[in-house]
């Protein structure tokens, strides 16, 4: 049984149609009914052309499943909600099938991907995860949201930035795979921090200059100083309080921390390239997902070494922008000197097994 | 050496990474929670054999170490590393640093 918006049968009546102006949805239908493929989940999109005849067109859809651990920390838990099921009334499950919605969007809608590995991944996630757990994952195979402790964290599907940066975990998991520990650590958490606000900007349709451009606003009770977890704006800034201390990120090369911890401080170092980013978007102007954002998933398409170093990844993303928009583009320019500006100089090693 | 001398504990719990990024520490000394058999507590863990984990993903990494009966122990684990009796103890030490 193919789980999905559009029933078998109505893929069936499709696939058979012998129109001119059906010919694209009828392809897909016959190739969603393959058995042989992997089952994907799909979208009818009805409308009316200029002429007033019904067009039907066919694009992927999301395949979500949601279970709830009970606050046990037995993975995946209960099944609470799949794919086109109504809401289940438990905010932490609705926000999560929502959220995991509006990422699968923006990857399929702006990159034409398929979900996380491009080829209809299932996306699954487990909320309630054990008791007062003040933290969200993903654990190679599905998003893990705790409910927070209540004092200073509340529920971690509370923001669209949390659930988009742990689903592009998974993106980068299948494309750039950048190891989790040092400076490509901590690329790899700014790659989700990106696309974790791309995702927010999209779903709300705000430009650069609109956007917060923070991650996990609405995640600290009300007890705690501060505005979020993180700033790609002015990384060092979302929070100041008494309790947690000064939010520790760099927004400059030259203030790096050396560490042990956090495997070598990747939601710490995080900052530099996340500014680098908001610098590159901001300068262009407009919407951040379409050319700023375009780079930055062009880039992580790359064959990128697994220990990637912040000025390879810049070097990168100058090679992407020139692919993509010529080597005398303000997109070159802005990528240059989005990256010079923290401290990162786009040299000519990009580092890449080419 | 007389026994009390030799049981007297200090223990710190470090919990870093997670998608905050927050780094929490929680210590006790034996005298802060005498009720409690840390020496049990700590000889239970298997501190020579941590298996080397892969990092994940947001997931916390936690640093234990504990001081007395004579010798100092360290260890450094991933969040799906701690079980059994490495989360008996962090709990126990959670607790007591919490009253």
């Amino acid at each position: 049984m193919v789980h999905g918006i559009v029933p078998p049968y109505l893929l069936a009546r499709i696939a058979e149609l012998d129109d001119e102006r059906f010919a694209v949805a009828a392809q897909a239908a016959r190739r969603a009914l393959r058995y042989d493929e992997p089952r994907r989940a799909a979208r009818l999109n009805f409308s009316l052309d200029a002429s007033n005849n019904l067009v039907v067109e066919l694009t992927d859809g999301p395949n979500r499943t949601i279970s709830d651990a009970q606050n046990g920390e037995t993975l995946p838990g209960e099944v609470v909600r799949r794919e086109g099921d109504e809401p289940t009334g438990d905010p932490a499950a609705d926000e999560a099938y929502d959220g995991l919605g509006a990422t699968f969007a923006l990857f399929s809608e702006v990159y034409g991907r398929n979900s996380i590995d491009g080829a209809g991944l299932p996306l699954d996630a487990t909320v309630h995860y054990g008791v007062e757990y003040d933290n969200a994952f993903w654990d190679g195979e599905r998003m893990v949201f705790g409910d927070g402790d209540g004092e200073i964290f509340g529920r971690f599907t509370a923001s669209l930035t949390v659930i988009g940066h742990e689903l592009a975990h998974g993106v980068t998991q299948y494309t750039a795979g950048l190891e989790y520990q040092g400076q490509s650590g901590a690329l790899n958490e700014s790659v989700s921090d990106v696309f974790g606000s791309l995702v927010e900007q999209h779903s709300l349709a705000q430009s650069a200059s609109e956007a917060s451009w923070v991650i996990g606003a609405s995640l600290f009770t009300d007890e705690v100083e501060g505005t979020a977890l993180r700033s790609l704006k002015a990384p060092g800034t979302a929070y100041d309080d008494d309790v947690l201390g000064k939010d520790p990120q760099p927004a400059h090369l030259d203030d790096y921390v050396e560490t042990d911890d956090d495997n070598g401080g990747v939601h710490i170092n995080s900052g530099i390239p996340n500014r680098a980013f908001y610098l590159v978007a901001t300068a262009l102007g407009g919407n951040a997902w379409e050319r700023a954002g375009q780079v930055w998933y062009d880039t992580i398409n790359l064959d990128l070494a697994p220990d990637t170093t912040f000025a390879q990844f810049a070097a990168a993303t100058v090679r992407a922008a020139t692919s993509r928009y010529g080597g005398a583009s303000a997109e070159v320019d802005a990528v240059r000197t989005g990256w010079s500006t923290v401290g990162v100089e786009t040299g000519d090693d990009d580092g890449l097994r080419v | 050496m007389t026994d009390s001398e030799s049981d007297t504990w200090s223990i710190s719990v470090v919990r870093t990474g997670g998608f905050a990024g927050l780094k929490r520490e929680w210590h006790v000394g034996s005298a802060d929670a005498p009720e409690v058999d840390w020496r049990l507590l700590v000889d239970a863990c298997p501190w020579s054999s941590v298996a080397r984990q892969q990092p994940a993903a947001d997931r916390f990494v936690w640093r234990i170490e504990a001081h007395g009966g004579n010798r100092d122990r360290r260890a450094t684990l991933g969040d799906a590393n701690l079980v059994g009796a490495w989360r008996d103890l962090v709990d126990r030490v959670k607790t007591a640093a919490k009253d």
